[in-house]
């Protein structure tokens, strides 16, 4: 017999992110059917959901009448760092635990956030470590005006400063906003090595058409390379045929043409993160997030959260959009996340080697 | 996977100067999810302390003799605790040199940020503080210049030629124009007495 434990959803169905938000939220839904549906796991979970609709604003009383109204207190939500920053008071007030299943920039470590995709030691580190000695050194940075696009730039900078590449420019767009003609012209001068595309959403499309535009001309013929850690397969189809060529690192692609992508992957993963750490321990939904970890791992269970920072170990996965498909080209092993990029980074699984895909 | 050193913490030392007490976990627990090596201390610091990279002090009940150091002269960023707002703990707390503080009680929030603008605000003390040690001791060496040029002068020399004569001198003796003049000046006073073979003949 399933007891119910009540979650809460806070994910934007509409506004200028809502690709990357329906992903996440399908994965969610996802997951919770599969653990409502699995006799193995004496937990079921039901759903109170708010539509946050994109709006920033929104987020925290959204929270707050999830924690207060339905008495749920584990919440499956949030894509950008800013919502995420919105709600953590909700989370201390109300006694919240926050799983938030997307890429973010790292220099933070809630109590109440369980990070459950990957942090920049997971993502932009061995994609630069990658991306330098492969496509050149001289870089070219572009994000949203926010904090995800600024210390994505900030990393960027000191990381090719470290291999003395060079930074050609950096601009910032405000969210959903797409004029780009400053950005394209630096780019046409300037003839970078590759791009970092930290721009968010429509964004990040109208980025992706300008420069399929750019290279068609005939005096731009080299090829120019762009990266991302938060583009992935469900924003594939809103950017359309532009998207091609570009790579990204993740700790997931799809296998088999699907299209969620990681943002849908690990919002999934982390509704069956939490059904594994509530599995025969009625009530332990009340815990701290630190010591629901910590009491599993005595009980001999394994858990995918570091139960010192709350951020997941995963794999650093660098793939290439052709046809449609992400298809790897490196594959680093299970790495524990290093939010303030102050350890050194060491594989989970100190047997396996790096391994490289064509 | 080559390592970047973003603000250099990892492995950096701080010692906690407050009595036992849970919310000081928090601060605890955050310091190591930053990746720094935590120790604690109370009621005194020990003497180990002055290698620490950061010092977290409690501005509640803390007094000048817990440190081994005088007030304001710590040797490394200093972080205030405080709790009580009261004007005369904070005086005390800012006397003893804070560089930056937390509120209690102390959770996730704000270590950080504090661990960083603590260390830009002792480094600019610092570099301050050398400035003006240099321009003091510049200052004072102006008296002696002007010594040195007299010599020349009561010699016959003009006041320029005077002058170019003592920077002259520093660059054949490849010292400053301030030692300089202080040894032209000592030499002057023992003119009868010793040669130490850098006197010139300004003749």
């Amino acid at each position: 017999m399933k007891r119910t434990v009540g979650i809460g959803v806070l994910l934007s169905r509409s506004g200028m992110y809502a690709a990357l938000s329906r992903a996440s939220r399908d994965g969610v839904f996802r997951g919770v059917e599969e653990v409502n549906a699995d006799p193995s796991l004496d937990v079921s979970f039901r759903v109170n959901e708010r539509d946050p609709e994109g709006r920033l604003d929104r987020y925290a009383p959204l929270c707050r009448e999830i924690l207060r109204d339905s008495g749920a207190r584990h919440i499956f939500g949030c894509i950008t760092s800013a919502s995420r920053k919105e709600v953590i008071p909700e989370l201390e007030r109300f006694d919240g635990i926050l799983w938030y299943p997307v890429p973010y920039e790292g220099f933070e470590a809630s109590e109440r956030v369980a990070y459950m995709h990957a942090c920049p030691n997971q993502h932009l580190l061995p994609l630069l470590d990658w991306a330098l000695p492969t496509l050149g050194t001289r870089a070219y940075l572009v994000g949203s005006n926010y904090i995800w696009g600024w210390e994505m730039a900030q990393i960027a900078r000191e990381k090719i400063a470290v291999a003395e590449g060079q930074i050609l420019g950096d601009r910032y767009l405000p969210m959903g906003d797409t004029e780009l003609d400053h950005i394209i012209h630096d780019i046409r001068t300037l003839k970078p090595s590759f791009i970092l595309n930290s721009l968010v959403g429509d964004s990040s499309y109208a980025f992706l058409a300008r420069l399929t535009e750019l290279k068609r001309e005939t005096e731009f013929a080299d090829d120019v390379a762009v990266l991302s850690c938060n583009f992935t397969e469900c924003e594939i189809d809103a950017a359309g045929e532009a998207a091609e060529g570009l790579v990204s690192a993740g700790p997931w692609f799809e296998p088999d043409g699907g299209s969620g992508g990681s943002f849908h992957e690990m919002a999934r993963q982390s509704v069956h993160e939490l059904a594994q750490l509530l599995h025969g321990r009625p009530g332990a939904e009340e815990l701290p997030l630190a010591e629901l970890l910590h009491t599993a791992l005595r009980s001999g269970r394994a858990t995918r959260l570091d139960p010192v920072h709350l951020h997941a170990r995963q794999p650093a996965i660098i793939a290439r959009l052709e046809s449609g498909r992400f298809n790897e080209i490196k594959r680093l092993p299970v790495t524990r996340a290093d939010p303030y990029l102050t350890q050194r980074s060491q594989p989970v699984h100190t047997g396996s080697r790096l391994k490289v895909v064509s | 996977m080559t390592r970047i050193r973003t603000e250099n913490l990892g492995g950096a030392k701080a010692w906690i100067l407050h009595r036992p007490h849970p919310s000081v976990q928090g601060l605890v627990r955050q310091l190591g999810v930053i990746g720094l090596d935590v120790r604690e201390a109370w009621p005194e610091l020990p003497s180990e302390a002055i290698a620490a990279d950061f010092i977290f002090y409690d501005a509640d009940t803390g007094h000048d003799e817990q440190f081994p150091w005088a007030p304001g002269q710590s040797p490394m960023p200093m972080i205030a605790l405080i709790g009580s707002e009261a004007p005369g703990r904070l005086r005390w707390a800012m006397e003893m040199g804070a560089h930056a503080q937390l509120l209690k009680p102390m959770s996730d929030k704000g270590v950080y940020a504090a661990l960083l603008v603590a260390r830009s605000n002792f480094d600019r003390a610092n570099a301050s503080g050398a400035l003006i040690a240099d321009l003091q001791s510049r200052l004072s060496a102006r008296q002696t210049i002007v010594r040195a040029v007299m010599i020349f002068v009561m010699k016959g020399k003009t006041e320029a030629e005077a002058y170019d004569l003592l920077r002259q001198t520093a660059m054949a003796w490849r010292v400053t124009i301030e030692i300089a003049a202080e040894r032209l000046v000592a030499n002057y006073s023992n003119e009868k007495g010793l040669d130490d073979g850098r006197r010139i003949d300004p003749a």
